[in-house]
């Protein structure tokens, strides 16, 4: 007992003490923090810019359609229209304007250039063309005023006083979109779906990681040569459960202070962004209780074990990091097999694949915990993918444990499918 | 008389080949014991059997007087493998530490053993401490020391070392040497191995010799040159050889075997033949004599004779 706790601080203390570990566990949190606060940053500074004020007006309308637009660009009769530039010219004379404003834009004295011609005035068209086109909302306002700059005009020719158009025309608009589905109001569901995909992320990258790890530290004890001493100290099997303890434990700390990480960010995230200026609606976290958390957990640890063994049998199979990139294909596949189909369940969380995903061993601790925090799961569900990932664990680890008590000691060719057979057997 | 170990008619096949025939040896504690044979003999596979690494598909180990799978025994025995290797990016202190922890020493005691160590190896004091470096900051030389300490820390009884002159250089080969043999005045028991007889030859209480999986001999250093020893004569001419002389040397009715040692010969005379007839013929053949010496043959010559080329090349197996 005393020699597996030796094996299991070696392996926890090892890693944890790495470079690699501190940075992967500050990555989470910046990467939670990235993904609560640019939302809000990016949408608070997606105001419109003063870009929007720096174009040239070719007007081709015979009206004085561009100055208004310029007006109106510009906040009105009182505003400082001295960016935008305004150029009366006749239909002959367009395409001569036109190149000269695309030189002023491709020297960057200005930022486009606006084409009002007789469709413009007809409802149908207006062009712009400059180097800001993907500003979304400054391609929006630019718009909005020609179309109410064209219909003041409109107005006007039917007798209505300028003032009057001008009131009548000012219509600001600010439309606030949910969505609904079955289950209710879209906000808090988008919410859910974004924690249950986070949930099952969260899995399935911290399992590929850490199984991943496992390998590489059989290999390392295998080119190196120290498994020769260990196993000389202790079994080969105690070897493989100290390994798999001690990563799994890593493994698990790393998740508890990313969780934490995320925690502690959305607690702080109203405050911080309202000392930022920027006002933004709430981000509830779907209420969690302890026993769904148990459960996430007890998935996360099975999930491990049933992967991390595998990939230490993997690890015990070949010589180097070059050969495992290929043995561990059948692994990895695996794991990714439980991962794609991940929006086919989200969208059905009930449905034949859900459930048959649900229950199998290797793709249970993925899929039971998606569906864990979409929907509610009938308990009996629950109890048998548990007891299935349970299983398939314990399977997978006594199977590894065999390949891994020869494989540790062999040198040279890569055994075949009949050679791993004859050595679990053996 | 109390045993180190005893091995009685063990046999290892794997799928391709045999890695132990049937060996059956015996150690008296206190020994410092050669394991000789060439690579493939067999030998890796005795000691991983001793060690209980790999189970034996017949016979019996019995070590220190118990049956080698005993819980707990594997705590009374060191090991050093032939291929050499640690924790690279671990602390020295700290693998030393964990090795000692795998035979059931405490991490305090352990501490202080682990200075002791580092202190008779040179890895510590004058202003530097090796123990707190990074295994692979150390030279290989330090690493075989550090390794070599992780096999001893917690005081084994039996002390099984494959290979230990590999891969090291004359300074850490003969403090290498100066531990087994102090190891072996304190009582403690050294097995090692090595396909090098000057080694055995030099170190050895006793020895046997395997190949193919089987031993071909064994007993006291002394006993088994003895046994071997009316029939050899060293051989040194006082200038070149004439062909007269070299007749002589390939007559078969007198000469079995030679092995031109360079500055001398090393001849083992034929059955029937002794050695006053071999000097007769070499004067009457006009022979001018620098050396005519009966000797003892060398670890290496008896080796050659038992082993010969077929045993190294049947045992090349990799299996070591």
């Amino acid at each position: 007992m005393d020699k597996l706790i030796a094996i299991v601080r070696r392996e926890y203390l090892e890693r944890v003490r790495t470079r690699w570990f501190l940075i992967a566990t500050l990555f989470g949190p910046v990467l939670f923090g990235a993904l609560m606060f640019l939302p809000s940053i990016i949408a608070s500074k997606q105001t419109p810019t003063d870009d929007v004020r720096r174009v040239v007006i070719l007007d081709a309308t015979g009206t004085d359609l561009g100055r208004r637009v310029a007006r109106g660009l510009n906040g009105g009769v009182f505003g400082d229209s001295s960016l935008t530039r305004v150029e009366s010219v006749t239909a002959a004379e367009l395409a001569a304007a036109e190149s000269l404003a695309t030189r002023a834009v491709q020297d960057e004295r200005a930022k486009g250039y606006l084409v009002l011609d007789a469709s413009t005035i007809a409802g149908l068209s207006a062009r712009y063309a400059g180097s800001n086109t993907t500003a979304m909302m400054d391609m929006g306002r630019l718009e909005r005023t020609v179309r109410r700059q064209v219909l003041g005009l409109r107005l006007e020719r039917e007798g209505l006083a300028q003032e009057r158009a001008e009131a009548v025309t000012d219509v600001t608009l600010d439309m606030k979109t949910e969505r609904l589905t079955k289950r209710g109001r879209g906000g808090s569901a988008a919410v859910s779906l974004f924690f249950a995909l986070g949930v099952a992320m969260l899995l399935y990258m911290s399992i590929m990681l850490y199984g991943i790890n496992v390998m590489r530290g059989v290999i390392e004890e295998k080119s190196t040569r120290v498994a020769e001493i260990v196993v000389a100290s202790v079994s080969p099997s105690r070897l493989l459960a100290g390994k798999v303890l001690g990563v799994g434990g890593v493994g698990l700390t790393q998740v508890a202070l990313w969780v934490a990480g995320a925690l502690t960010l959305n607690r702080v995230r109203g405050p911080l962004l309202s000392a930022m200026g920027i006002t933004s609606t709430p981000f509830e976290l779907p209420a969690l209780s302890w026993g769904t958390g148990a459960l996430l957990i007890a998935f996360f640890v099975l999930g491990f074990t049933f992967y991390a063994a595998a990939f230490a049998a993997v690890g015990a199979m070949v010589d180097n990091e070059q050969e495992a990139q290929q043995a561990q294909m059948p692994v990895v596949l695996l794991l990714i097999a439980s991962i794609v189909f991940v929006q086919n369940i989200l969208l059905a969380p009930d449905g034949t694949l859900a459930r048959v995903m649900g229950l199998l061993p290797f793709s249970a601790p993925i899929v039971m915990p998606l569906r864990l925090a979409s929907a509610p799961v009938p308990t009996a569900q629950v109890v048998m993918a548990l007891a299935s990932v349970g299983l398939g664990a314990a399977v997978m680890t006594w199977l590894a444990a065999r390949i891994y008590r020869v494989g540790i000691l062999m040198y040279g060719k890569r055994p075949s499918l009949g050679e791993l057979v004859r050595w679990v057997r053996q | 008389m109390s045993l180190a170990l005893s091995i009685d008619h063990i046999a290892k096949r794997y799928d391709q080949h045999v890695a132990v025939r049937d060996l059956s040896l015996a150690v008296p504690r206190g020994a410092l014991y050669g394991l000789l044979g060439p690579n493939g003999a067999g030998k890796t596979s005795t000691i991983r059997m001793i060690l209980n690494i790999i189970r034996p598909d017949q016979g019996t180990i019995r070590v220190l007087d118990t049956p080698f799978d005993t819980p707990g025994l594997v705590n009374r025995i060191g090991y050093l493998p032939e291929e050499r290797g640690l924790y690279k990016k671990m602390q020295v202190r700290r693998v030393l530490r964990f090795l000692a922890e795998l035979k059931g020493i405490g991490a305090k005691e352990a501490d202080r053993r682990i200075d002791g160590w580092l202190e008779r190896f040179a890895l510590r004091g004058g202003g530097r401490d090796w123990g707190t470096a990074k295994v692979d900051e150390l030279s290989r030389g330090m690493q075989q020391k550090v390794q070599f300490i992780g096999a001893l820390l917690h005081e084994p009884e039996l002390v099984i070392l494959d290979e230990p002159f590999s891969g090291l250089d004359p300074i850490n080969a003969q403090a290498m040497k100066d531990t087994m043999v102090d190891l072996r005045t304190k009582g403690r028991t050294v097995i090692f191995s090595t396909h090098i007889m000057d080694n055995a030859e030099r170190l050895c209480d006793a020895v046997c010799i395997i190949a193919r999986g089987e031993k071909v001999l064994d007993g006291t250093v002394s006993a088994v040159r003895a046994e071997h020893g009316s029939r050899t004569v060293a051989l040194a001419f006082d200038g070149g050889r004439t062909t007269a002389v070299d007749a002589v040397l390939s007559d078969r009715r007198l000469i079995a075997a030679m092995d031109d040692q360079n500055r001398f010969l090393e001849v083992e005379l034929a059955g029937g033949a002794d050695p006053q007839q071999l000097l007769v013929a070499l004067v009457q053949a006009g022979a001018s004599l620098e050396r005519f010496e009966r000797v003892r043959p060398s670890l290496h010559r008896i080796f050659l004779e038992k082993v010969g080329a077929t045993g190294v090349e049947a045992g090349m197996s990799g299996q070591g």
